[in-house]
């Protein structure tokens, strides 16, 4: 149903144990996120984007990381490494595998922690079964995807086909467009994830190198300040540690003896956990200022739907179009994929003829989605698509947009 | 399209969660009936005419509260006994989340996996979950819509649960207080309990304590 | 927890099952010396599992929740197999991983579990059958004991996978006959417990389960020695009566033929001098403190 929740003025929620003002072993000040998000000053910076996570990740007041060389995440894993030795980040180490770094994460949150990881591309396929086993177990931990090519021969590059792998593993799915959405939701991102009602993990996905390795503007608030920790004992079940009623208790227990009872035992707990990704709408809005999708000019007949980077590509094609060719598109950016944004994305392109999705890899994974909830969804121009670390000049989404309305012009590939 | 209504069942052989129709939770200060969004005075009154209109009205106290593992637990199992004993309704624990095999026994115990036995074998019409994890409790509620026609109210210490046809959120000890005094007022104001009269059952190390 | 926080809410006390009165009221809780020679006289710490009649898994599981030091700040991690039918019916807080993954899941949890409860021993136990542990799992089982993390695997050789039907494992012994092993296993039986002691272990054991106070005095050095010292192994040969052909009686006799000299399961520990030193001093002090009860209840 992916009904739409209204922003009203939603605040952040916080547990009740949660004692702001408290100083860390590090002398940082624990800070309501809703000061720390919305209200405190913030400075300009110019960081790639893996110094983003690790600026992000020094107010994260986090307990544990895990880490595994694979490009392009290696820096960002390797620079929470330094925080660690700095004492920002409690307990860290290199594990075998990202099948075993998922594992480890895994234990780490069962016993309590606040745990983040990093992975990219082969990284996230290997780890894989640890996905829907977290989201089945309710652990909070956030994993940095940095897209790139999965498939065979090896690409190191960027390529977003392994989000579509994502989807429907029960974890929260995020896209950043740019290094300072990726700041402020690796912050907001444990804000939500670890709600009581939501209590799932988050793959807060970026495109590799785009925004890993190009340095961006980033507003930053002081690193004298960082977010509340997390509370286990808010856990929708038992965290692991003896602590917690009740000891007699196994996360989680098989439920598949051979009978009606078993099945539908756990027909209902795969759908508790899409509701809770249900849940997680209102929390994300404060995050994400007041909406999952961001829109300009929505009364335009031509729309551009994108998320990650391809916004971005989208933004500058309007330009190009609008100032060139005095064609004029509107723009809807996806930031949240799970949960979807179903009646955003109606509303916003209700007026529209024509909605391009850009994209970054080779099937064309959110213009699926997106025809998926539309009607008259021969509207969607599933397009223009790159991949294998492909770059996607504006001018190719120009291109499309022109060919579809019929409008002659000098084409792209001639300049090859 | 009609706005989904949280009202007890047999819903469907497999009921959708209330949250995948639209329902969300209660902000604080609020509380849910029936997926509408109310403020958590009126749900007061709501619940407890609720249970003391009810023929088999029952609490399911769980985990968090059925074990002394701090004093504000030990707190809320008098708080929840002092109310059970102002309808009167059962006490019917939920001890823990384990799948028993192979069976339960209905009329002493309630197991997330398979809650709807122990509402058919006791002909619960209105039910109290309280002190049971999130997580299960919202299996527990879901079942209980798919297959039976009991009234759930989640008194819940986080943020509330879409699942169950009525929820409070943030339950604390001064709540559970708040519900027993409503109970006894409206009581007071000549509403009377339809509860059908009963025996709170008694164990011992040794098994039921008859008698 | 501390053994006081194990107790149940007195006004709601008597409606909970009787199962759980009597582990508040007997089970040994809060005392460092329990052991296998409470059961019968306390509240043991299975309540009930589904595991084949006679089995020697099921002692054994038995055996090792009467032997841990501190039930009451132990968290086991197990892996898929019969020993997940046990698990639920445990009144010890427990995890059951991916299978395979159960050492890395144990790594994550031991520490996330020293970085929240810095005073407090909180014994992580991983207990996984063969499969988990020498197939599938090989590499993370190694690498936990690579890097040296602080607890105890436990691994349940039934020298085949038991739960999925009888299938060859990397524990099966050369020549045997089973399922994907249609004319007989081609390769040894894995070296695991040399091999983990030149992986990092600090204290590796191997034996049946025949004889209760082995079991014990084993699985409690492994523990001890995994707080101070570093990872510890137990290799424990739990016959699959069903898979091996033998009868619900026979458990016992398969292992007592299997444990006699020149067999491959005469009883093995490897330790450093250092541990060897360290449990002498434990030993010591776990009868001091056995020889002063005894005098206080005589007194």
């Amino acid at each position: 149903m992916n009904k739409k929740v209204e922003a009203q003025d939603r605040r952040i929620l916080l547990s009740e144990t949660v004692e702001l003002g408290e100083k860390t072993n590090k002398g940082q000040t624990v800070t309501d996120p809703n000061v720390l998000f919305n209200e405190m000053e913030r400075e300009a910076s110019f960081l790639t984007g893996s110094e983003v996570i690790r600026a992000a990740i020094k107010r994260a007041n986090l307990d544990v990381s895990v880490a595994y060389p694979i490009t392009p995440q290696s820096e960002a894993a390797a620079l929470i490494g330094e925080l660690y030795a700095e004492g920002y980040v409690r307990e860290y180490f290199r594990g075998e595998s990202e099948f075993a770094v998922m594992g480890q994460c895994a234990g780490a949150s069962f016993g309590g922690a606040r745990v983040f990881t990093t992975t990219a591309g082969p990284g996230t396929l290997r780890a894989m079964e640890n996905f829907p086993m977290w989201a089945g177990s309710r652990l909070p931990i956030q994993v940095c995807v940095t897209c790139r090519g999965i498939n065979s021969p090896l690409s190191i590059q960027p390529d977003t086909l392994e989000m579509y792998y994502l989807l429907e593993t029960g974890m929260l799915v995020w896209h950043a467009e740019t290094a300072q959405d990726l700041y402020d939701w690796i912050l907001g991102g444990f804000m939500v994830s670890e709600q009581p009602d939501v209590h799932l993990p988050l793959a807060l996905c970026c495109d590799g190198f785009f925004v890993t390795h190009t340095k961006d503007t980033v507003m930053l608030q002081s690193d004298e300040y960082c977010i509340p920790a997390y509370d286990p004992y808010r856990s929708p079940v038992p965290c692991m540690d003896m602590e917690c009623p009740p000891i007699r208790m196994m996360r989680d227990p098989f439920i598949m003896k051979s009978n009606y009872i078993s099945y539908m035992t756990h027909a209902s707990w795969q759908q508790e956990i899409h509701a809770a990704v249900e849940r997680s709408r209102k929390h994300t809005l404060p995050i994400m200022n007041g909406s999952l999708i961001e829109t300009e000019n929505l009364d335009r007949e031509i729309l551009i739907v994108a998320s990650g980077t391809a916004v971005s590509q989208g933004r500058e094609a309007i330009r190009l179009l609008e100032e060139e060719e005095g064609i004029k598109v509107g723009l809807v950016k996806i930031k949240s994929i799970r949960p979807f944004p179903t009646e955003e994305i109606r509303e916003a392109t209700a007026n529209a003829k024509t909605i391009f999705i850009p994209e970054f890899n080779i099937k064309g994974w959110l213009a699926r989605e997106v025809k998926s909830i539309l009607s008259n969804n021969e509207r969607v121009i599933a397009g223009p698509h790159v991949a294998g670390g492909m770059t996607m000049p504006s001018e190719v989404i120009v291109d499309e947009i022109k060919k579809s309305l019929g409008v002659a012009g000098p084409r792209l590939e001639s300049r090859g | 399209m009609e706005q989904y209504q949280v009202l007890p069942g047999p819903e469907a052989f497999l009921p959708p969660s209330a949250a995948s129709m639209g329902i969300t939770l209660p902000d604080p200060g609020e509380a849910h009936i029936e997926g509408r969004i109310v403020d958590e005075e009126e749900a007061y009154e709501y619940a407890a005419r609720k249970l003391l209109g009810a023929k088999v009205p029952t609490i399911f106290p769980g985990p968090l509260v059925l074990w002394k593992w701090n004093e504000k637990a030990a707190k809320k199992a008098k708080a929840i006994r002092e109310l059970a004993e102002a309808m009167p309704a059962r006490l019917i624990p939920m001890a823990d989340y384990r799948p028993k095999y192979p069976k339960i026994i209905a009329e002493l115990e309630i197991n997330p996996n398979h809650p709807n036995l122990t509402i058919w074998h006791n002909k619960i019409d209105v039910c109290i979950f309280i002190g049971v994890h999130c997580h299960q409790a919202n299996l527990a509620l879901k079942i209980i819509r798919g297959g039976t026609d009991c009234y759930t109210i989640a008194m819940c210490a986080q943020a509330g649960h879409e699942d169950a046809c009525m929820s409070f959120r943030d339950i604390s000890l001064e709540k559970i207080h708040k519900l027993t005094a409503t109970v006894n007022k409206l009581k007071k104001e000549g509403v009377k309990s339809q509860a059908e009269p009963f025996t709170q059952f008694k164990m011992s190390r040794q098994g039921r304590i008859e008698g | 927890m501390s053994k006081e926080k194990i107790q149940l809410s007195e006004d709601l006390a008597d409606i909970m099952p009787p199962e759980y009165q009597e582990m508040v009221a007997t089970a040994t809780f809060g005392n460092e010396d329990r052991s296998w020679k409470d059961i019968g006289t306390s509240k043991e710490l299975i309540e009930q599992h589904s595991l084949c009649a006679g089995c020697p898994e099921s002692i054994a599981f038995r055996f090792i929740l009467a032997s841990i030091p501190a039930p009451e700040d132990s968290v086991f991690v197990g892996s898929t197999g019969c020993t997940s039918l046990v698990f639920p019916h445990v009144g010890v807080q427990n995890i059951h991983s991916l299978f395979g993954n159960q050492n890395a899941i144990a790594s994550g949890l031991q520490r996330a579990l020293k970085l929240r409860f810095p005073d407090v021993y909180k014994d992580v136990i991983v207990l996984a059958g063969d499969g988990a542990t020498v197939d599938i799992g090989l590499d993370m089982t190694m690498q936990s004991w690579f890097r040296q993390e602080k607890f105890t695997t436990i691994c349940f050789d039934n020298e085949l996978y038991a739960n999925t039907g009888g299938q060859e494992s990397g524990l099966m012994q050369k020549g045997f006959v089973s399922k994907m092993a249609p004319v007989g296993k081609k390769f040894e039986k894995v070296r695991l417990p040399e091999i983990a002691f030149e992986s990092g272990c600090h204290y590796v054991a191997c034996l049946t389960v025949s004889k209760p106070n082995r079991v014990e005095q084993v699985i409690r050095n492994a523990i001890y020695v995994s707080r101070e010292f570093g990872p510890t192994y137990v290799q424990l040969y739990t016959p699959c009566i069903l898979e091996i052909g033998k009868q619900s009686m026979e458990g016992l006799d398969e292992m007592k033929e299997s444990e006699a000299i020149g067999q491959r399961f005469v009883m093995k520990e490897f330790m450093t001098d250092e541990v060897k030193e360290f449990l002498k001093e434990k030993n010591a002090e776990q009868k001091a403190r056995k020889k002063a009860a005894k005098a206080a209840v005589t007194a």
